[in-house]
């Protein structure tokens, strides 16, 4: 035997071993906790849902261990306890914010965080195209989604969100402003733009929804207390009056232009005018080439008017737009076709109108659209 | 064996018998011995120290981790247990869900895709049908799994919810797997009712107009409500329908159009011609019609099957033949609700049930001119027929108690007639049988006196009187008997 067996002791453990040992733990117990899904409080967790085929307006239990799911339950929902008040925050009343989306801006990220009613009250959904910009902005979305969800605080973190893809290709590539708005375009564009909407509100609505919320992807800026401030007026259908700031380039300042024209009150004009167009026809609004002469909402603002001055309304846009859950349900759906010659947002107020609910507009509260 | 092994008892380390190993006894040479224990002196104080530091290093180390987690909503238990055993205290939640709804369009073979469908069943005041209904959702071939079941118990005063609650948590308990439904919404919403669910006010014309509006909210109000975005298909169904194919999910998907309907009939009673077509809201639109809806004002609604309205559509049920091809499709502008399968796409895109008359029509008619109007196939079955429950009218139940009492009166008028008869018999006997019994003692006396006039003529001469005697008084008593029948 070359080497002498015995009681073989230890090397001293310099100290820098063991710093680097105690980091490694340090490190394995951070992952092994870290790993896990973001704790909620229990309040969170009594709402949510016992099985994944459930409505989406919860969150669910994700299944931890293996072993066989259980058959799922049989869930019971009153529809006659779900309120829809004016004091939603009171009655503690779910909201569903519904996103038809085509473009990721950031600012509209940062605005919905800002809302300062309880995000653990409100659903979000979304409905991208399959298109490369709209993967683009998946993408993007899902990387805010999951900052917010899994590492932001608790207040920041939305009670459940559904991310949609359409399942059908939009009728034009280009999200340009001048293509989009050009006149020929717009009845099949709109006509997209309804299914897109209403695949959204239809799969989402659920059996909790109090309010549902449109907002469009480019509305940037809008006060926090939105969704309060609509709700509180009590209105079946409510839109506030959708703006836009832009560099004036005469005053050499920031400055501000009506942006939304689907806000409107008919016309004498505009009955004329459809009753001599084909059944599928639709009217449009802002356009020269027809001229309804409808009161537009857009330009009843008055500076000096008061925030919560209402007005009767006969088409509305889906800029921003409060809906009572019921309306919905009752069938009131955004028409991909020529309805009384409107289609999607304007056709929806006529819809509602038709089933009994009143749409109502906020001449002088303004949410800002994005600037192109 | 080996030579330090065998020296006694006293063990000597091994290294030092190795010492020697070379045979050569070591001088008192100089030696240092590594391996043998040497006590410790005293540790340098600065080593100490630095010692004291990586501890208290490790320590804050731990605290400051242990403080993170908690502080960030985690608790005491979680960092314990290592996340380990996180699932055993509560369970994760999972807030984002993502759904790609071009691969949930529908196709024809639904059941090999996996492809979920929504079976949506209003009802009120149904607690007498959910037994039939049941018999026929654990029948169905589709796999249940595949199915999600919505329920809209809407003002009803009997154990309606009750008994469906019962029935299919019994379901979903079974033993057997493949029995178990997918996701189960039982609704409860009360609209106030406008009209009586009886079989008379339910169908009265005047009713028509708001009864079908409501049935169309109530509809609607199921469907979104349960309407989810992994949904590829659609399946309203009655609770009364008394017989259906249970093939008739796969059934319908085969033709893979976007809403389809089969023929909806009835049994009848025989003395009402043994069955008739029951569903006339699956119909082809007319010119008579389209005329007729522009002459009626804005909130009208066109019903089919009342004189009110002649209409002259031709209906998916009057063209019904029993030996037909249960294949046949017939493109069709309304349709009944009794059993239809829809894809789901057409409810995402908005189609509905309109609670309001559109373009004339309202509830099922309405969805299908509706679905018409955004481009999708609707299409009916005409000779695949399913049953519907025949609840009587009540003039039929009118009919039906005439036709009773007729039966009774014809009961007793017979019972009567036979006592009569049995009466008469009694008072005046049966003569036949004793025609019978005459008859043989007849002719028993015949043979008798037959014999006897033999006997006689073996010995004519003793006694001739006698034998002429015998049959003369046979006679008379055959007289007797005879008169006596006659009267």
């Amino acid at each position: 035997m070359a080497r002498p067996l015995g009681p073989v002791r230890l090397k001293k453990a310099s100290p820098v071993t063991l710093a680097i040992g105690a980091v490694f733990c340090i490190l394995v117990l951070y992952f092994l906790i870290g790993s896990s899904a973001p704790d909620f409080s229990a309040s969170r967790k009594a709402s949510a849902a016992s099985h994944p085929l459930s409505p989406p307006t919860s969150p669910f239990r994700k299944s931890t261990g293996g072993g066989k799911p259980k058959a799922p339950p049989v869930a019971h929902y009153n529809l006659n306890n779900v309120t829809i008040t004016s004091d939603p925050l009171g009655n503690r009343e779910n909201i569903l914010l519904l996103t038809p989306m085509a473009r990721f801006y950031q600012q509209y990220w940062d605005n919905l965080l800002k809302l300062s009613y309880p995000h653990e009250l409100i659903t979000l959904g979304f409905i991208l195209p399959k298109t490369k910009e709209g993967n683009a902005a998946t993408t993007e979305l899902q990387k805010q989604i999951a900052k917010t969800q899994k590492s932001g605080p608790e207040k920041d973190r939305f009670k459940s969100i559904i991310i949609l893809r359409q399942d059908f290709d939009p009728p034009l590539q280009s999200q340009d402003e001048a293509e989009r708005h050009k006149i020929q375009n717009q009845k099949v564009r709109r006509a997209a733009m309804a299914k897109a909407r209403n695949s959204l509100l239809f799969t989402t609505l659920g059996p909790a929804t109090s309010w549902v919320l449109w907002l469009d992807a480019d509305v940037i800026e809008t006060p926090a207390s939105l969704i309060q401030d609509l709700a509180r007026h009590n209105k079946p259908v409510i839109a506030p009056n959708c703006f836009q700031r832009f560099y004036n380039t005469e005053k050499k300042a920031m400055d501000e232009r009506p942006y939304d024209f689907n806000n409107w009150q008919d016309s004498p004009t505009a009955v004329e005018l459809a009753k001599k167009m084909g059944p599928d026809d639709i009217l449009l609004e802002g356009y020269a080439d027809m001229a309804t002469y409808r009161a537009l909402m857009a330009y009843m603002h008055k500076a000096d008017g008061l925030r919560q001055e209402t007005v009767p309304l006969d088409g509305v846009g889906g800029a921003a737009l409060l809906v009572k859950a019921d309306v919905h349900r009752d069938g009131a759906m955004f028409p991909p076709f020529s309805f009384y010659h409107l289609i999607e947002t304007e056709g929806f107020a006529k819809m509602a109108k038709r089933l009994g609910w009143q749409p109502f507009g906020l001449p002088n509260y303004k949410v800002y659209h994005y600037n192109e | 064996m080996l030579p330090f092994t065998s020296s006694g008892s006293k063990v000597v380390p091994r290294h030092h018998v190795s010492g020697y190993s070379n045979g050569y006894p070591r001088g008192n040479t100089f030696e240092i011995s590594p391996h043998r224990f040497t006590p410790r002196g005293t540790t340098p104080i600065s080593r100490r120290r630095k010692r004291l530091f990586v501890r208290l290093g490790i320590v804050a180390a731990i605290l400051f981790l242990f403080g993170l987690i908690t502080w960030n909503g985690g608790s005491v238990l979680s960092v314990l247990s290592l996340g380990l055993l996180s699932s055993s205290d509560g369970f994760q939640l999972e807030t984002v869900r993502y759904y790609d709804l071009s691969n949930v369009q529908g196709t024809a073979r639904g059941w090999e895709r996996e492809e979920r469908i929504l079976l949506c069943v209003p009802l009120r005041d149904a607690e007498s049908h959910l037994g039939m209904f049941f018999s026929h959702l654990k029948n169905f071939t589709y796999p249940h799994n595949l199915i999600d079941l919505a329920f809209l118990v809407s003002d009803s005063k009997d154990r309606t919810l009750d008994v469906l609650t019962e029935s299919l948590e019994e379901i979903q308990n079974d033993a057997d797997e493949n029995q178990h439904f997918g996701e189960i919404s039982i609704i409860e919403k009360d609209f106030g009712q406008i009209v009586n669910q009886d079989v008379e006010s339910r169908h009265g014309f005047a009713a028509q107009a708001p009864r079908r509006k409501l049935m169309a909210r109530a509809r609607n109000w199921l469907l979104s409500a349960a309407l989810r975005p992994y949904h590829s298909w659609v399946y309203w169904r009655d609770v009364d329908v008394e017989t259906a194919p249970f093939t008739i999910l796969e059934d319908l998907m085969r033709h893979n159009k976007d809403v389809i309907v089969p023929n909806v009939w009835r049994p009848l009673p025989d003395w009402l011609g043994g069955e008739q077509p029951y569903d006339l809201n699956s119909w082809q639109e007319s010119e008579t019609a389209l005329a007729l809806a522009d002459t009626l004002d804005e909130d009208a609604v066109i019903v089919e099957g009342y004189a009110e309205y002649a209409t002259w559509r031709p209906h998916l049920a009057y063209l019904r033949d029993p030996y037909g091809d249960p294949d046949m499709e017939m493109e069709i502008d309304g349709v009944g609700g009794v059993s239809i399968l829809a894809k789901a796409r057409v409810f995402r895109y908005g189609a509905h049930f309109p609670a309001f008359s559109f373009e004339k029509h309202a509830e099922t008619e309405g969805f299908g001119k509706m679905a018409k109007k955004m481009q999708f196939s609707v299409v009916g079955l005409p000779h695949y027929t399913i049953w519907h429950l025949y609840e009587p009218s009540v003039d039929d139940i009118k009919h039906m108690e005439q036709m009773e009492k007729e039966r009774l009166a014809k009961e007793a008028e017979e019972k009567e007639k036979a006592e009569k008869s049995k009466k008469i018999k009694e008072e005046f006997g049966d003569a036949t049988g004793q025609w019978e019994q005459d008859k043989t003692k007849l002719q028993n006396i015949a043979l008798q006196a037959k014999k006897e006039k033999e006997a006689a003529e073996k010995k004519t001469e003793d006694q001739p009187a006698a034998a002429a005697q015998a049959p003369a008084q046979g006679q008379q008593k055959v007289e007797e008997k005879q008169g006596g029948a006659k009267t």
